[in-house]
């Protein structure tokens, strides 16, 4: 898994507290007489295999829950296969769940009739898809126009509304063209223009750039991040890529057979692995790029407060491996003229090497409360020794990267950051 | 070590299926030992056993006459048979109308800046030009009568065929029910379809229309269908994922998905309206048919050519024009070119009927009947028999039907008829499953039943060796153009042009050539069916995995081994397709034979049209099913064929 530079984009301000959606005990089982599955908690309990052995049916979801908050970016990544594509699909009931409950803003989405399931869809959920989607009949315009028409708006406000959206994903044009005439890329900003025409509240995209180009891939997902930074759209993410599901989501759920393993920021996920499965999964991450400062430090001593670059508590350990390696002394971490405390080579280098257990155990919860309980006590003596044996295998590679002349990696970060 | 490495892989396949053949095989073996002294000692005969029959000619007498009695008597004909009757004869009557008060310069304009908004100028030009040609060979009444009974028939057809591929298209149930239905229908020759309509209409216009669209109207049905089914998942998620309603969906993007399987669908439609319309002229269609179908008669060739051209240039310009309508792209103009082609057609037809030129003028006809016969008269005279060292086409047809039709006719009429059935069953086992198998041993013992036994293997004798020629030339022909581009590309529009023809018009250079009898409608069958067998094969062996052509090339295999070793083996479905295509086609020629003398069961249908006894023709016309049944399912493949490849 080669994992680009996820250009992590900034976390999205204080989440609201009402959710979105509230996903609970959702199952979705495929097969003949799938409702005993759930119901049943021998066969609920079965693996995948076994299930499809003794009962002919699959289970793709297999009792999720988690709550989307608003104006945040939910990703659930998974390998092909483990029910993500699925549970998009049950927001809105474009596959049915077999048990569980949905809600869209406390409004029960299963218990829907058909016609507000159509307004729910029409006004309030716009799926973004894989393939795109497009109808192969229809202009670029018409296409972007066509939720519009669906909902009963007449052509010529349609068009002037479409208009609008064409302006926004860069299709300027290319109005008249069919799909067919476009490529990958510009046919997913037509997917992706078509959703936002009818103005919904969420976004669902179901691994919308899978099918791109490397290089398109990385274009869209800056259009997607600048999009959210300028409308501040709740949007639910699926993906296989976890170097896109680092560099888009402020929370990610990891999906495997059906089950979340692990629901967190991208910093709990690759800190603090759930278990091995999660631990494969993100082993290659260039941890220094998600991990940030504020999981790095230590108390800072007395002096330490006075001098030293300062970095926010946000900042990626990249972001501070480079002021550390300019200045040559440890960053401060400042929160609003306050000192959190401190980082220094061995921390950065610590978490480049990933040798710093439980340093994020207490992240959350330590740098809420203050710098001053900040846990290191226990695990200091360890992490140093750790990252002492590991500092000259990663010296050569990681810290390098910082701080050559001509490297560009992690500057431009550094400088908004610090 | 070349030869060795490519041959081991499919050494051992063939192994294998040799298996599960002898085990097949076997099985039959013991069956058949247990059932044949059986069946042997009580009713020992070569023939089928006359205690197994079945006499329906009474009942289908009484049934046909009673129809006769009440035909305008009974409730059902009174409300029902009667009103469609009418309904058929007066919306004929009425296009036809149109057609005539057009006049010759009205329908030419017409049709001509029809097919410029369909298909472009150069489709244009050439519709005028068939038109024109239509009025000059002096056929310009007899085509607007076919024309006027082919747009009832392919509007009737397109509305039923629609409405019934909606339905499948859009419930898995109705899907499953229909289509073996559908399927069955495009497999059974035209003719079959002639003798239940005259039996509940007599003979005229409405039977003909009614025979037409049920013979039509299913390609129709299938391709709305398949198209409706074949939409892009993804495409009608999106379209579901904004909220629309089902109507929405409909309208808004499942019709459009499948609008080029519809405009194929519509293609296919009108080719096959234009082929049974001819046909039905046996049935009284009357129009350009009629006209070929009296000249056949009297073996006038000169007047079957005059009437036979128009049909030929009437089937590839609306082939062409229907056809590139689906392929696509939008014409310049929009809707105000269709307005003002609209408007050019009334201002030519208006100028045509001011100038009182309505009717195509006696003057300009070229009569060509004359100096074809002329020239037949000469053929016979001198290419007939007695050419030195090659023969004559009368001797050669005289050879064909002594030395391979005789010889197997004689065979399978010998051969006790319970052999018959194990062969049937032996086959189609062996290439099916005992599914087919078994359709295909009580279809051919329903002949039998029916009491027809013995034409239907004079029928089946002809099929076979029609059959052996075609696959002979065929997948020569095939072979040789799937490894030259050269060759395909000289072969394509002759291909194309043959493939649109009706296989009524494929009897007129055979009658001129070969005379009538049985061997001038075995020649008529290959003709028809060698197009779709050439295309079938080359098409399948140009579609061979290139990396499996590639890599045995990178072994140094020569071509004869490429194509014996790699090629050959990977297009066996396609050379199977090509099989039952040849099959399926070369029967329907086979019995419309009957027209020329092919005898049998095509001339028992006949027979029973001319004389009005339709208790002979009905027999005949079951056993024409039940045979084509058997024929399809002996070459069945175990897949379900794509599409009708003619």
């Amino acid at each position: 898994m080669a994992l680009a530079v996820p250009t992590r984009k900034a976390p999205t301000g204080t989440p609201d507290d009402a959710p979105v959606f509230s996903v609970d005990g959702l199952w979705k089982v495929f097969g003949p007489k799938a409702a005993r599955i759930p119901e049943d908690p021998e066969l609920a309990a079965l693996p995948a295999a076994e299930l499809r052995e003794r009962t002919g049916c699959t289970a793709a979801v297999r009792d999720v829950g988690f709550d989307v908050r608003k104006g945040e970016v939910f990703v659930v990544m998974g390998l092909s296969g483990s029910g993500k594509s699925t549970l998009v699909r049950c927001l809105t009931r474009l596959i049915e769940p077999t048990t569980g409950s949905i809600a869209i803003d406390g409004e029960d989405v299963r218990a829907m009739d058909r016609a507000r399931l159509r307004e729910l869809r029409r006004h309030r959920a716009a799926m973004v898809f894989q393939h795109f989607g497009l109808l192969p009949h229809r202009t670029v315009l018409d296409n972007i126009a066509y939720g519009l028409e669906i909902q009963g708006v007449g052509r010529a406000e349609r068009r002037e509304r479409a208009a609008d959206f064409v302006a926004k994903v860069g299709l300027e044009g290319l109005e008249q063209r069919r799909p067919s005439q476009l490529s990958g890329g510009q046919r997913q900003r037509v997917g992706l223009a078509r959703a936002l025409a009818v103005d919904p509240e969420v976004l669902l995209f179901d691994e919308p750039f899978s099918a791109l180009d490397p290089l398109i891939r990385r274009d869209m997902q800056e259009e997607v991040v600048r999009l959210h930074r300028e409308e501040g759209r709740t949007m639910v993410f699926i993906t296989h890529d976890l170097s896109e599901a680092l560099k888009l989501g402020d929370r990610i759920a990891l999906m495997r057979d059906g089950r979340i393993v692990q629901l967190g920021t991208p910093e709990e996920i690759v800190g603090s692995p759930a278990d091995d499965y999660v631990r494969a999964f993100v082993r290659d991450v260039p941890r220094e790029q998600v991990m940030t400062v504020r999981s790095a430090m230590r108390a800072a001593s007395a002096q330490e407060t006075e001098d030293g670059p300062a970095v926010s508590p946000d900042a990626t350990v990249s972001e501070a491996i480079e002021a550390v390696a300019r200045t040559g002394s440890p960053a401060r971490v400042m929160d609003h003229g306050r000192c959190l405390g401190v980082v220094d080579h061995e921390r950065l280098l610590g978490v480049v090497a990933g040798t710093e257990p439980g340093a994020i155990a207490g992240a959350e919860q330590g740098a809420v409360a203050g710098s001053e309980q900040y846990a290191v006590a226990g695990t200091e003596q360890g992490a140093v020794d750790g990252a002492g044996r590991n500092a000259a295998a990663a010296t050569g590679q990681d810290i390098a990267a910082g701080t050559e002349p001509g490297a560009v990696t992690g500057t431009e970060q550094a400088k908004g950051v610090v | 070590m070349a030869t060795l490495t490519a041959t081991a892989p499919k050494a051992k396949l063939p192994g294998l299926l040799r298996h599960r053949a002898v085990g097949k095989l076997l099985l039959l073996a013991a069956v058949a030992a247990v059932l044949v002294p059986l069946a042997h000692g009580r009713w020992a005969s070569g023939a089928w056993p006359h205690a197994l029959t079945v006499d329906l000619s009474k009942p289908l007498a009484s049934a046909s006459n009673w129809v006769i009695d009440n035909r305008d008597s009974h409730p059902l004909f009174l409300y029902f048979f009667g009103y469609v009757s009418n309904a058929v004869v007066l919306s004929v009557r009425a296009v036809y109308l149109v057609l005539l008060a057009a006049g010759w310069a009205g329908v030419t304009a017409a049709a001509a800046l029809l097919a410029w908004r369909a298909a472009g100028a150069r489709l244009a030009l050439g519709t005028a030009a068939a038109f024109l040609a239509c009025g000059l060979l002096g056929m310009w009444v007899p085509t607007m009568q076919t024309l006027a009974l082919m747009v009832v028939a392919v509007l009737v057809s397109v509305l039923l065929g629609a409405l019934l591929g909606l339905a499948a298209g859009l419930s898995d149930r109705t899907f499953r029910a229909l289509r073996p239905v559908l399927d069955t229908m495009q497999v059974l020759p035209a003719f079959a379809y002639l003798l239940p309509v005259v039996l509940v209409f007599g003979i005229g216009v409405p039977a003909a229309v009614l025979a037409t669209v049920v013979y039509a109207a299913p390609p129709m049905a299938r391709l709305t269908a398949l198209g409706l089914r074949g939409a892009d998942k993804e495409v009608l998620e999106a379209v579901e994922s904004l909220g629309t309603t089902a109507r929405q969906r409909l309208v808004t993007a499942r019709l459009p998905l499948a609008r080029r399987e519809m405009l194929l669908g519509l293609n296919q439609t009108i080719m096959m309206a234009l082929s049974m319309a001819v046909i039905a002229s046996v049935i009284g269609a009357g129009g350009l048919g009629d006209r070929v179908y009296q000249a056949l008669a009297s073996v006038d060739v000169g007047a079957a050519l005059a009437a036979g051209i128009p049909i030929v240039l009437l089937a590839v310009v609306l082939d062409r024009v229907t056809g590139a309508a689906g392929a696509e792209g939008e014409r310049p103009g929009g809707r105000a070119g269709w307005a003002y082609a609209a408007v050019a057609t009334v201002a030519v037809a208006l100028a045509a009927r001011l100038a009182g030129r309505l009717e195509w003028p006696g003057a300009w006809t070229v009569p060509i009947a004359e100096p074809v016969n002329r020239a037949v008269d000469w053929m016979t005279a001198h290419l007939y028999s007695g050419v030195p060292y090659v023969g004559g086409t009368a001797d050669w047809a005289a050879h064909f039907t002594t030395w391979i039709l005789d010889p197997v006719r004689a065979g399978l009429q010998w051969l006790p008829w319970w052999s018959v059935l194990l062969v049937v069953a032996a086959l189609a086992w062996l290439i099916g499953t005992w599914r087919t198998a078994l359709t295909a041993v009580l279809a051919m013992a329903a002949t039998g039943v029916l009491g027809v036994w013995k034409p239907s293997l004079d029928t089946l004798s002809q099929v076979l060796a029609a059959v052996a020629v075609t696959l002979v030339l065929g997948f020569a022909t095939g072979i040789a153009a799937a490894r030259s581009d050269r060759f395909e590309r000289l072969l394509r529009p002759v291909l194309d042009v043959f493939q649109t023809m009706p296989q009524f018009v494929y009897l007129i250079p055979v009658v001129a050539l070969f005379g009538v009898g049985r061997a001038p409608a075995v020649a008529a069958a290959v003709v028809y069916a060698l197009p779709a067998v050439v295309r079938i094969t080359a098409q399948g062996l140009r579609q061979v995995d290139p990396a499996a052509l590639e890599s045995a090339r990178s072994l140094g295999a020569t071509s004869a081994q490429q194509l014996r070793q790699v090629q050959l083996p990977l297009a066996r479905p396609a050379l199977l397709l090509a099989v039952n295509q040849g099959v399926v086609l070369v029967l329907a020629v086979v019995i419309i034979g009957g027209l020329v003398g092919g005898g049998a069961l095509g001339y028992d249908v006949v027979f029973g049209l001319a004389q009005g006894d339709l208790a002979t023709g009905l027999v005949a016309g079951a056993a024409i099913v039940c045979l084509g049944l058997m024929l399809d399912r002996v070459t069945q493949p175990t897949e379900r064929r794509a599409k009708k490849g003619a």
